[in-house]
């Protein structure tokens, strides 16, 4: 079953033990290389296939078994399609809780701070909101920004929003161009460009947590004199 | 305790887990998908906060969406409420591991408890008399003939994962049983992802009684009594009451006693709920364990007065159940009725709509869960739970009594509900006398109860 226990469990792939470490050491490590190519594939033959499948499934982005030495990871990347497994020594602490969690914690603190003002929908015990709910409307609502001149790219998914090097004022971008990211827990969800055109104003700032479908940045269209040259 | 939640589900029990957050002075952000921006929750919420479109699958169902919310709205808990990610051992894992807690048993727990087959070897190891069953899940369809001849017709095949009795089947014949089999396994893959199916002998004229149980960190654990959820519609819940009439005081302590002392032994922890089947005997064989709120849970707090959603998130913010079984006092009857958008006269067909007029009927003993408002749009995405109607009598006769006269006064326009299928079952001689067996309705069929129900 998945485990993402910080603690590694019992080694199976037994080392020898410290009284006859010197006499066993060199037969040691051809056994304990040999044991690793066999966990390997073992690993990959019996777990990459039921763990892409648990993936799948479960519609989680992340899932690590370990087992013996080892430990597999695969992660769902932000844009569907390919996979990538990674296989590393458990004594390697680096990848999962260096990389991704310290970028939780970017997120978490980065977030806090800035959430009020974006994500923030205000509450309203008695106020118009709260008494009178207006009806329907299960459709998303046209963002507000949006006009005859002007499309706005909103937000993938929810997470932080990075900006990219299009998404400078005044650069000119193709629809489905990447504008910039959110990253959701470590995983980069682009922001695609809705139309051709230049970029207008950013209407969320880089490093502000923001909902999915919030209005991130404008696209001024194309007059028809620069869309004719 | 919590200092702020993310509600990770939608609908009547968003706003139940939302009340809850409130007494216990905790602040709740719920979760949504842009089909419920308009929803009651999402405006009664602190903050609120989108989490993808429509379809589950990318918003209520998606591990990454909801955790990312919870961690960018400062969240240091989430509850998962019913069905969804609720019990879930995948996502509980992924919760504790971005440092926030789930409102629900852990996830070695749930890992624990996730097979209904390795739950019922479990819990029959710690006293609870199980259905005589297969031995495991079926290998093949001949495995499977020589299972059933071994148990018995008729027979009734269940898959090991979820519920909502999505690829269950009675059988009465091994003719019968090759091709139900099929069906059970495509189904159950298509619903569970999981076709693992299993056999259990099937009792004719069974009751469906379920304990409710607590069991703290440390190891304390409490029942809360039972409930009687007989009222079924091809294995769906539509109403549930206590006490049982199935039981009598001393047979229901008894029961609810061995429940709560096997969970304790096999390590639960939370609460969670035991299914019995109880035969014409009054024997109870184990069935199932749900390791969540559930959706009957009201009957429970109506007879105990404890409200089951802020004990929950006590046990799962570490604290001590602070309630020993002498402090779990029984107080009357209490009947839930599940207000469904679904229309009885054609085969429970589901709806969706805008609701125009809305009135929850009041009175002394009458509680509306619902998370209704006039001009509120049901979406057609999820499932049709409009809200739970429950009553509570000093007695079962007057708990009827007022459950009518609650019914008559619900009003809901705009939308077909199930509101006929419970009138007329409070005019069922069975259902009066307290005889009301799992198959009442399906025997029948709906269609023919309501008939007999209008010329009554």
């Amino acid at each position: 079953m998945p485990q993402g226990s910080p603690e590694p469990r019992e080694s199976k792939v037994r080392q020898p033990r410290d009284t006859d470490r010197d006499a066993n050491r060199d037969a040691a490590r051809g056994a304990a290389r040999e044991a690793d190519l066999t966990a390997i594939d073992s690993l990959i033959d019996r777990l990459v296939p039921a763990l892409t499948a648990k993936l799948g499934s479960t519609h989680l982005g992340e899932l690590e078994v370990r087992e013996g030495d080892w430990r597999i990871r695969l992660r769902r990347p932000a844009t569907a399609g390919n996979w990538n497994g990674e296989l590393r020594r458990s004594s390697d602490r680096a990848g999962r809780s260096g990389a991704s969690h310290d970028a939780h914690g970017g997120t978490r603190s980065g977030g806090a701070a800035s959430t009020s003002a974006d994500a923030h929908r205000v509450p309203t015990p008695g106020g118009s909101n709260g008494s009178s709910p207006h009806p329907g409307g299960s459709q998303p609502p046209r963002p507000a920004h949006e006009d005859e001149t002007r499309r706005v790219a909103t937000s993938p998914a929810v997470g932080v929003f990075h900006t990219g090097a299009r998404s400078t004022v005044g650069t000119r971008v193709r629809q489905g161009d990447t504008l910039g990211h959110v990253d959701v827990l470590g995983v980069r969800e682009d922001v695609l460009s809705p139309a051709d055109g230049l970029v207008g104003e950013l209407l969320t700032q880089a490093g502000t947590a923001v909902e999915y479908g919030q209005e991130l940045v404008v696209i001024a269209l194309p007059t028809s004199a620069e869309a004719v040259r | 305790m919590f200092r702020r939640i993310l509600i990770a589900n939608r609908g009547e029990i968003a706003l139940r887990v939302l009340r809850a957050c409130r007494t216990l002075g905790v602040e709740a952000v719920v979760a949504y998908s842009e089909a419920d921006r308009d929803s009651l929750p999402v405006q009664l919420a602190d903050e609120a906060i989108c989490i993808g479109p429509a379809d589950a699958k990318r918003s209520y169902l998606s591990a990454p969406a909801l955790i990312s919310a919870a961690v960018i709205t400062g969240c240091d808990a989430v509850h998962p409420g019913y069905g969804f990610l609720s019990e879930d051992e995948g996502f509980a894992e992924v919760v504790r591991a971005h440092d926030l807690t789930f409102i629900g048993p852990s996830a070695d727990v749930l890992d624990r408890f996730a097979s209904k087959e390795g739950t019922r070897r479990l819990l029959g190891s710690h006293g609870l008399a199980t259905i005589p069953g297969s031995d495991g899940m079926l290998r093949d369809d001949s495995h499977a003939l020589d299972e059933a001849d071994r148990i018995g017709y008729p027979v009734l095949i269940k898959p090991s994962a979820g519920g909502g009795g999505k690829g269950m089947r009675m059988v009465r014949t091994p003719r019968e049983l090759e091709s139900a089999i099929r069906i059970c396994r495509s189904e159950a893959k298509s619903a569970f992802g999981d076709d693992s199916l299993y056999l259990e002998k099937w009792l004719d004229d069974n009751r469906h009684v379920e304990v409710q149980v607590a069991v703290d960190r440390f190891g304390r654990g409490i029942h809360l009594g039972e409930r009687d959820c007989s009222v079924q519609r091809r294995h769906q819940k539509i109403l549930e009451e206590a006490p049982t009439p199935a039981l009598g005081p001393a047979a229901r302590a008894e029961l609810a006693e061995r429940a709560v002392r096997a969970v304790v032994a096999a390590g639960y922890e939370n609460i969670g709920t035991l299914e019995f089947l109880v035969d014409r005997d009054g024997n109870a064989y184990f069935i199932e364990i749900n390791c969540r709120i559930q959706v009957e849970h009201p009957v429970t707090e109506m007879l105990t007065g404890i409200d089951m959603v802020a004990l929950q998130m006590r046990i799962a913010a570490g604290e001590p159940l602070g309630l020993t079984q002498s402090d779990i006092t029984f107080s009357g009857h209490a009947i839930e009725f599940r207000i469904n958008a679904e229309d009885p006269a054609h085969d429970f067909r589901p709806g969706a709509g805008i609701v125009s007029r809305y009135h929850a009927p009041g009175g002394p003993g009458v509680r509306m869960d619902s998370h209704l408002y006039e001009g509120y749009e049901v979406p057609p995405f999820y499932d049709s739970l409009l809200g739970k109607l429950i009553v509570w009598g000093p007695d079962r006769e007057t708990a009827i009594a007022r459950g009518r006269a609650a019914l008559d006064e619900l009003l809901i326009e705009g939308l077909t509900t199930n509101v006929a299928i419970h009138q007329a079952l409070l005019g069922n001689e069975s259902f009066l006398e307290g005889h009301m067996t799992t198959n009442l309705l399906d025997r029948v069929g709906s269609g023919a109860f309501l008939a007999a129900a209008a010329r009554a």
